[in-house]
């Protein structure tokens, strides 16, 4: 006689596979839930931290120019969040509605920062370093992806270059703003230096010849570490 | 739109392919206290004899160890006959096996070419034994296999054919490696379909029968260059119980290089396709139980379903290798070294599926080589399975497909 079909058995297989099938599904998802309250809760302190900056300018003018080191303040974290929002932003898809809040939340931090750099630097004679850079991500920009790259590479180099990248189709009004403002066309990527636009993929050289400043700055890490090494 | 549909394609079979595993382990549970039986190596009350056919084609490199391991079994030698079958060698094979013409346990037979169902027939009508079974030449008997194989025809009366657990012989190349592993997750499989009656195949390497079967539904015929599958499917047509017995142990070799490997799955594939539509009427069929409902349809849609799965992942993992081409290419090979962060970890819903799918397959492997070795060790072996057996597949499954939606035929080597 044949094994008969036990229909109990895979009826508990079923029930078994479906919760395994949702459970998964559900522990995904906390997962993302997770990952974006990290990345809202690393926009919090550094929103708090800008506020902070901005009192204490506001305090103490510029007659203390050396009380207040802005310069390399917020890089890394910046860095930080833009990797993770645009791993969420992969994960989750860009119409994701947290996403969607997350990156306009982030862009408005980066507008600030901007413009409180431009404001520092600005009363105590400093030449800000920055890049403001447009990229899209609806396939139509097939250099931004590289782009994003080098720019990461770039940050990672000198925490004093400040990058603020923004998402050309944005429904924001900061970033129209911004986009008027450096009369930015669609032909990205889009870098904006000292108030200069370039149009097309730039490698982390092209980028380097166009900021003298960054040479220099690796001129001097490179004699601080020779002498560092020399003294040993 | 059309990336949805077929990520819903994706996730339905990802769900079938869960059911299946899940199914399999429940199964496992069901069963494990009877693997644990595996010292019960001993006498028996009762020794049927047996005819071993072992039907040769130009080997003359294998076949007297073949012979030399039936000689070896610890079996009453008046009970056991090994008939050589010579299916028209064209090297020194029947020259080689005279040494054995002497010897009164084994007879020696020599016919025109036609094929190893023919030479198998051929000595299946000359055998007068309560057992009778086949050996290939390329594989050899554990001393205690046939001793086994009995003890379940002695316990189950309606047991028609046993099956033993392969082992690859002296693994050397990098996809016999694999191979070993992708055995002894079969061994797993084949042993979970057991007492389900989901057994469709009964392997050329010691697959043992009683006698009547072949008296009652006939001899091996032609049959898409799979004749085994075909029996054994003939057999579960006629409601015949075949029993897998993972005491008995069956040593094998394997193909060493793609092209071989690839000859010999293809033909394996295109089979078990071939075989099922010829057997379709048992399809969906409750009265043959899982094989019917389950193992059968599966063995037909499951190629469609792997190639389908294999075409998603790799869809998207070739991106991903673009994109981190296009990363060196623009930040140098130092630059774009993953640092290591909890956050990046992916823990998406198919990413997620795939790591529990995965952690089955390889407690299956686990559990395959305990039943088989007694104990697992983990190798290189289950390295090369897991990372390359899912890149080699799809080649014969592939082209399995092709041959069978455009009538194209298989050859045996």
């Amino acid at each position: 006689m044949r094994t008969k079909i036990e229909t109990k058995k895979y009826l508990i297989v079923l029930a078994i596979t479906t919760l395994v099938f949702f459970g998964a599904l559900l522990v995904s998802n906390h997962f993302s839930e997770k990952r974006l309250a990290e990345i809202k809760s690393i926009e919090n302190n550094i929103s708090l931290d800008i506020l902070s900056s901005e009192t204490q300018f506001a305090l103490l003018k510029e007659s203390s120019c050396k009380a207040i080191d802005h310069s390399t303040a917020f890089s890394e974290e910046l860095n930080e969040l833009a990797q993770k929002l645009s791993y969420m932003e992969e994960n989750l898809g860009d119409k994701n509605a947290d996403v969607l809040n997350l990156k306009k939340y982030y862009s408005l931090l980066q507008t600030k920062d901007y413009l409180l750099i431009g404001k520092v630097n600005e009363k105590c004679g400093i030449k800000p370093i920055t890049i403001i850079y447009f990229y899209s991500n609806r396939g139509d920009c097939a250099d931004c992806k590289k782009e994003g790259y080098a720019l990461t590479k770039l940050r990672e180099e000198y925490p004093e270059l400040r990058i603020y990248s923004f998402d050309y189709n944005l429904d924001l009004s900061v970033v129209k703003t911004m986009k008027s403002i450096y009369l930015i066309k669609n032909t990205l990527p889009a870098l904006v230096i000292s108030d200069e636009s370039y149009y097309g993929f730039k490698d982390p050289e092209e980028i380097e010849k166009i900021i003298p400043q960054l040479k220099k700055i690796r001129q001097a890490r490179e004699k601080a570490t020779t002498a560092t090494s020399t003294r040993k | 739109m059309i990336e949805t549909f077929f990520s819903s394609i994706f996730y339905i079979f990802l769900f079938m392919t869960l059911y299946l595993e899940v199914f399999f382990l429940v199964t496992f549970l069901e069963e494990r206290e009877e693997l644990v039986k595996r010292a019960l190596w001993g006498k028996l009350s009762y020794y049927p004899s047996a005819t071993i056919i072992v039907p040769v084609w130009n080997e003359e490199k294998t076949v007297s160890a073949t012979v030399h391991s039936l000689l070896r079994l610890h079996y009453p030698k008046h009970k056991v006959k090994v008939i050589i079958v010579d299916d028209g060698s064209t090297d020194h094979t029947w020259e080689i096996i005279q040494k054995f013409a002497r010897n009164s346990r084994i007879t020696l037979l020599k016919k025109e070419n036609g094929g190893k169902h023919t030479a198998v027939n051929f000595a299946i009508e000359k055998a007068d034994t309560e057992l009778v079974g086949c050996l290939d030449a390329d594989s050899f008997v554990d001393k205690d296999a046939l001793t086994e194989i009995a003890r379940a025809f002695n316990e189950d009366r309606e047991i028609m054919a046993v099956t033993p657990i392969l082992i690859v012989h002296e693994p050397k190349t990098i996809l016999q490696k694999m191979q070993k592993t992708e055995y002894y997750a079969g061994a797993f499989l084949r042993r979970m379909l057991s007492p389900l009656d989901g057994i469709f195949v009964t392997p050329g390497p010691f697959s043992i029968f009683r006698k009547e079967v072949f008296d009652k539904i006939g001899i091996y015929k032609r049959a898409h260059n799979t004749e085994d599958m075909e029996f054994a499917l003939r057999m579960q047509s006629h409601h015949m119980r075949i029993r897998n017995v993972h005491t008995a142990h069956v040593y094998t070799t394997t193909p060493g290089t793609l092209y071989t490997l690839y000859r010999q799955r293809l033909r394996w594939t295109y089979g078990i396709m071939k075989n099922t539509l010829d057997y379709r009427f048992m399809l969906f069929r409750r009265e043959y139980g899982l094989l019917g409902m389950i193992v059968l349809p599966l063995s037909l849609m499951g190629v469609f379903i792997f190639l389908y799965n294999f075409g998603f992942i790799a869809f998207y993992a070739s991106k991903n290798i673009v994109g981190k081409i296009i990363e060196i290419s623009v930040v140098g090979v130092y630059s774009s070294l993953p640092h290591f962060n909890l956050f990046f970890l992916n823990t998406d819903f198919t990413s997620l599926l795939l790591y529990i799918l995965l952690g089955i397959g390889i407690f299956f492997i686990w559990n395959g080589t305990r039943i088989t070795e007694g104990k697992f060790r983990l190798t290189l072996s289950v390295f090369y399975f897991v990372i390359l057996y899912g890149i080699v597949a799809p080649l014969w499954l592939t082209r399995a497909t092709f041959n069978v939606a455009f009538a194209r035929g298989t050859k045996w080597r």
